[in-house]
């Protein structure tokens, strides 16, 4: 079992007067991988935006509780999330390239944490970055060209590139294959298998197959409060919960 | 009396509608069939049919009675022994027919003329009498062939359908014409004028001064008359003083009207949001006259008392005081264009640029910015656009002498302007000056044609891009 990495306590969250979560009590285990699933609304996409405080972009959105990284509390008004989201990138649910080239949606991070002075430093920042994506060599010879016009499943590879540029420690993907093909999906998971070796990562899937293929440890959410926790093999095969049985049997959902 | 027959169309027609309604309801339980079509339909049927064919009737005829009335008097006339030399006192003599007719002229009347206004009457009496009669006859006849078709249960659904698709076609058609209507004129007048001034002395000339251009015959100019005649009609200085004065009016508006068109977008909060646009907004629903003697009698003496402290000239009429103004005036167009532009950005290009990490301003920089800059250069030559059209703030604030300068402290002035004073006042119509005016219109029109034109294509290759 690997250590601790994201600690949440009693985390609360409301848009305007609706609650979204109640009182999450989730503990990530550090380069691994912890799928959250659950129906549409449940609050799993919520939670993982407590985690770089995206919520914070929402007017309506109230968090209250705790969330720790390494032990370090993160819900502070006090908090660089400049730094914060350094740390923790996040990959969303539809592709979202920049309108610029491929070599400039990767550089964008570097640049504005002032990483990669040089032109030669920024070079390799966005060349390794692509090759852990798995998209160097697709891409290598049309770097100027820009991001938006690859494939679906390139695109999604090179925002995983971009939030992998400024050297994360845990990464948070929203359903990020929900708006790719089967082929692009299997290469996107690969793809998170080989990242877990370096990365803590938190991904939202409604396919529960993936689930199972990708992670390690799950959650499953409901109306905003989270059931069960575990094991994946455990959660899919034995789960305590009477509900999770019926959700991971495609009784309700 | 047009006016009579119009409600008398419009009331028997509306009362159609009733009665095709009932009417086939009462065929459909009469003879207990299944209707084509709702009753209402057979009503709107009727009413299509009874109203438009005597409608337009009515309107052809309207337009052609008076000059087939006045071709047949002046005819009358001549054959009663009337002598005019040329259509202008051909006019004079139909113009005078109509005035006795109507009572209103005071000169001698002689036998030539009495007997023409005698016949006149006679005319007027006739076409009227036959226009009541053949609409009458009109009305009648496509009440009857609409009437038959109802009652054989037509499809009146599809034709009514077709009809309106008529309709609107003819109301696009006359928007069209209309607009090429306007074209073809500005384009003959200003053919007119460039048969007397080379296109290119206009074009290049240097000097604008149209006051001088005296031609005693139009038809016979000399070459010392036209040595004289184009150094009056140059178009350099009117061109660069438009432009200067509408890149006077850019330097404020785009600036202004981009920052607070980001701030709307970017930064306000719904509340504030919903009270400030509106309020930006009716800056541009102020009337331009307002603008101008703002312009002409505020802003004008206060630059030049600035100026007379500092031991500046300053005209207070000048290229600064109309181009802020102006640029003020603007300041809407290109802010809730921007606005606009910018919210379109979709949310998840800023959500992808939050997530690494860069804040507000970075993301609206780099990538919200960049991402809207085809929509924000349309909206900017929009507003280019609507600059040097803008003719009030300029008549009254930037003066009328035609200086090459680009001391903007001193008075310039613009394409429009420059229309306006051509054609305010009498005018001889077939002089090049005033057919200047037209030349002018051609040109600016040509202008902002192709700014509209390059704004569209940028605001389109955006919207392909995120739609």
């Amino acid at each position: 079992m690997n250590e601790i990495k994201i600690k949440s306590k009693n985390l609360n969250v409301y848009y305007g007067e609706k609650q979204a979560l109640f009182d999450v009590n989730l503990d990530l285990n550090e380069k691994e991988v912890t799928a959250l699933i659950g129906p549409s609304g449940c609050g799993k996409s919520t939670f993982i935006r407590c985690i770089n405080r995206m919520n914070d972009v929402i007017d309506i959105c109230k968090v209250s509780g705790n969330i720790e990284i390494d032990g370090v509390e993160i819900n502070d008004k006090n908090l660089d999330v400049v730094s914060l989201r350094e740390r923790v990138g996040m990959v969303f649910q539809k592709p979202n390239p920049f309108p610029k080239s491929i070599y400039d949606n990767i550089s964008y991070g570097p640049k504005i944490h002032g990483k990669g002075e040089t032109k030669s430093e920024l070079d390799e920042i966005v060349e390794n970055s692509l090759k852990k994506a798995a998209l160097w060599e697709e891409v290598k010879d049309r770097l100027d060209e820009p991001g938006t016009g690859l494939s679906g499943g390139q695109q999604q590879r090179l925002c995983i590139a971009r939030a992998i540029s400024v050297n994360p420690e845990v990464i948070l993907m929203d359903e990020p294959c929900s708006a790719l093909d089967p082929i692009a999906t299997a290469k996107i998971e690969e793809l998170i298998d080989e990242l877990k070796k370096t990365y803590t990562i938190v991904i939202v899937t409604h396919s529960m197959a993936q689930a199972v293929r990708v992670s390690q440890k799950t959650g499953f959410f409901h109306l905003g409060k989270l059931i069960e926790v575990g094991k994946t093999e455990k959660i899919f095969k034995n789960p305590d919960n009477k509900m999770t049985q019926d959700y991971i049997t495609g009784r309700f959902g | 009396m047009n006016f009579v027959l119009i409600f008398l169309i419009t009331i028997f027609s509306l009362s159609l509608f009733f009665y095709g309604r009932s009417k086939t309801k009462s065929i459909s339980i009469e003879k207990n069939i299944k209707l084509n079509a709702l009753p209402k339909f057979y009503g709107y049927y009727l009413v299509l049919w009874c109203s438009i064919p005597s409608l337009v009737f009515l309107l052809i005829w309207t337009l052609f009675e008076p000059a087939i009335i006045k071709s047949i008097i002046i005819e009358t006339a001549a054959n009663q022994g009337a002598i005019f030399n040329d259509k202008n006192e051909a006019n004079l003599i139909y113009e005078k027919i109509k005035a006795i007719y109507a009572g209103t002229y005071f000169g001698d009347i002689d036998t030539i003329l009495k007997e023409s206004a005698l016949s006149y009457a006679k005319f007027i009496n006739l076409f009227t009498n036959s226009k009541i009669v053949l609409i009458f006859g009109i009305v009648i006849a496509s009440v009857i062939y609409s009437l038959k078709k109802i009652k054989n249960n037509n499809k009146a659904r599809d034709d009514v359908e077709v009809i309106l698709k008529g309709l609107l076609f003819a109301s696009s058609l006359i928007a069209i014409l209309t607009t090429l209507g306007i074209i073809f004129s500005l384009l003959f007048e200003s053919i007119k004028f460039f048969s007397v001034i080379n296109i290119f002395d206009y074009l290049f000339g240097t000097n604008w001064s149209p006051q001088r251009a005296f031609v005693s015959d139009a038809s016979a100019i000399t070459a010392a008359e036209y040595d004289e005649l184009k150094d009056a009609f140059g178009f350099i200085p009117l061109i660069a003083g438009t432009s200067f004065i509408a890149f006077i009016a850019m330097l404020v508006a785009v600036p202004i009207g981009l920052f607070s068109g980001i701030y709307m977008a970017e930064y306000a909060s719904v509340k504030v949001r919903r009270i400030s646009k509106p309020i930006i907004e009716i800056l541009a629903g102020i009337p331009t006259v307002v603008y101008g003697f703002f312009a002409a009698l505020t802003v004008g003496p206060f630059f030049r008392q600035i100026g007379e402290n500092l031991g500046l000239t300053v005209s207070s009429e000048s290229a600064l005081a109309a181009g802020l103004i102006m640029g003020i005036m603007i300041i809407p167009y290109v802010s809730s264009l921007s606005d606009d532009v910018i919210n379109s950005v979709p949310q998840s290009l800023r959500d992808g640029s939050y997530a690494v990490g860069a804040t507000k301003s970075e993301t609206i920089k780099k990538v919200v910015i960049p991402a809207a800059l085809p929509g924000i250069i349309g909206s900017v030559l929009l507003a280019v656009s609507r600059a040097i059209g803008e003719t009030m703030i300029v008549v009254m604030a930037a003066g009328l002498a035609a200086n090459l300068t680009i001391n903007p402290l001193e008075s310039t002035t613009t394409i429009t302007t420059q229309i306006v004073m051509i054609l305010v006042g009498d005018q001889e119509f077939d002089s090049p000056k005033t057919q200047s005016a037209f030349a002018l219109g051609l040109t600016l029109f040509i202008a902002t044609l192709v700014l509209n034109y390059i704004a569209q294509r940028a605001v389109k290759k955006y919207r392909e891009k995120y739609d």
